[in-house]
């Protein structure tokens, strides 16, 4: 895995949390391109790891993950740097919406861009989903892939299942089914 | 209101909750009820300011701050949001060191699958919010297209969006 630099590891999450619109599900999407796929940070594993521990650790999911993401990555410096950048500028832009939202309410060309945003979103979740899933679904495997992550999704949605118990759940199956080449 | 009790109880509100919104109900009764020094119209300005701006549903708390106790209350609100975050350094460093193990590794790789199943989970309610229209549809079909298939930068699909999302507010 590769050490990013200090800036480029802040300027990433200065960039994306704080132009990604549609919270932080979406949000953590958009990072799973950019430290995963494009940029090799880190590995899938990693990634699902610090997913899957900010979904238990109490407040903000997302920022819990940068937190995560971060140290993984640079230490405890990456880590603050990481929660800083991705949540000051974000910070800043709501205390001034609280004031400008009414304005903006009735400015359709900024709704119509916002919509956008909403819209993309939708997009870069399914991606992010897509990229998990993929290495996965090869001989041997896709079974237990296909079991978890759409296990998850129906227990999430169907009998609303808390996010938590679902991850704990998946976790406990994991530990227990695992790949063959694990055994 | 006193900052640090400001502080204190928006971070009870954060530090009791597992996602965004989901503390609402204790700042709800913390400052609405027992302290009536918000308003439920100002509740309900701050959570539509932090779902409007980019970001995690969590900010609502900078504005929830904001509206108690100005600049220096929006800090603490600040300061309540990001200090539960810390709290998974130790649990990956715990994690971290086992991570050779084959059962946890195969349970490491169990969660990413499920952490994938959540994901799409959470985009159902969000398609179906923001997929009201055909041009929302196609915007969200191409960044899911260009994003698995291209090694685009996610900057330029996020400026797209919004620049197609503004031409179909102009001319649809």
């Amino acid at each position: 895995m590769v050490r990013p630099p200090l800036r480029t590891l802040t300027a990433l999450f200065a960039r994306i949390p704080n132009l990604t619109f549609g919270g932080g599900d979406p949000t953590m999407a958009a990072l799973e391109r950019e430290l995963v796929t494009r940029r090799g940070w880190l590995a899938p594993e990693q990634y699902g790891l610090a997913f899957g521990l900010a979904r238990l650790t109490p407040g903000t999911n997302l920022l819990a993950f940068c937190a995560a993401a971060a140290w993984l990555l640079r230490g405890s410096v990456g880590a603050v740097l990481a929660v800083v950048a991705a949540s000051a500028p974000a910070a800043i832009i709501v205390v001034a919406l609280t004031y400008g939202y009414q304005v903006l309410k009735g400015n359709a060309l900024a709704m119509g861009a916002i919509a956008g945003l909403l819209a993309s979103a939708v997009g870069m979740m399914a991606a992010a989903a897509w990229h998990l899933v993929r290495p996965h679904l090869r001989r041997g495997e896709w079974l237990r892939a296909l079991v978890l992550a759409g296990g998850s999704v129906a227990l999430l949605l169907g009998v609303a299942m808390s996010p938590v118990a679902v991850l704990a759940l998946a976790a406990a199956a994991g530990f227990f089914w695992r790949r063959s080449e694990e055994e | 209101m006193n900052l640090l009790l400001l502080y204190l109880l928006l971070l009870k509100a954060t530090a009791t909750s597992f996602s965004g919104l989901t503390s609402l109900p204790v700042v709800r009764h913390d400052l609405v009820v027992r302290h009536r020094v918000l308003t439920d119209r100002q509740l309900n300005a701050a959570v539509v300011a932090g779902q409007t701006g980019p970001g995690p549903y969590g900010l609502y708390v900078v504005s929830v701050g904001y509206f108690v106790a100005g600049a220096p209350g929006a800090f603490c609100g600040y300061l309540a949001m990001v200090t539960p975050a810390f709290l998974i350094l130790p649990m990956l460093r715990y994690l971290g060191a086992r991570a050779r193990h084959p059962g946890v590794r195969s349970a490491i790789q169990a969660t990413t699958l499920a952490a994938a199943g959540l994901i799409v989970a959470s985009a159902i309610p969000l398609a179906r919010d923001a997929l009201t229209s055909a041009a929302a549809a196609a915007i969200a079909i191409a960044s899911f297209v260009v994003l698995i298939a291209t090694r685009l930068d996610t900057l330029w699909v996020i400026a797209g969006s919004a620049a197609a999302g503004l031409v179909a507010g102009m001319f649809l």
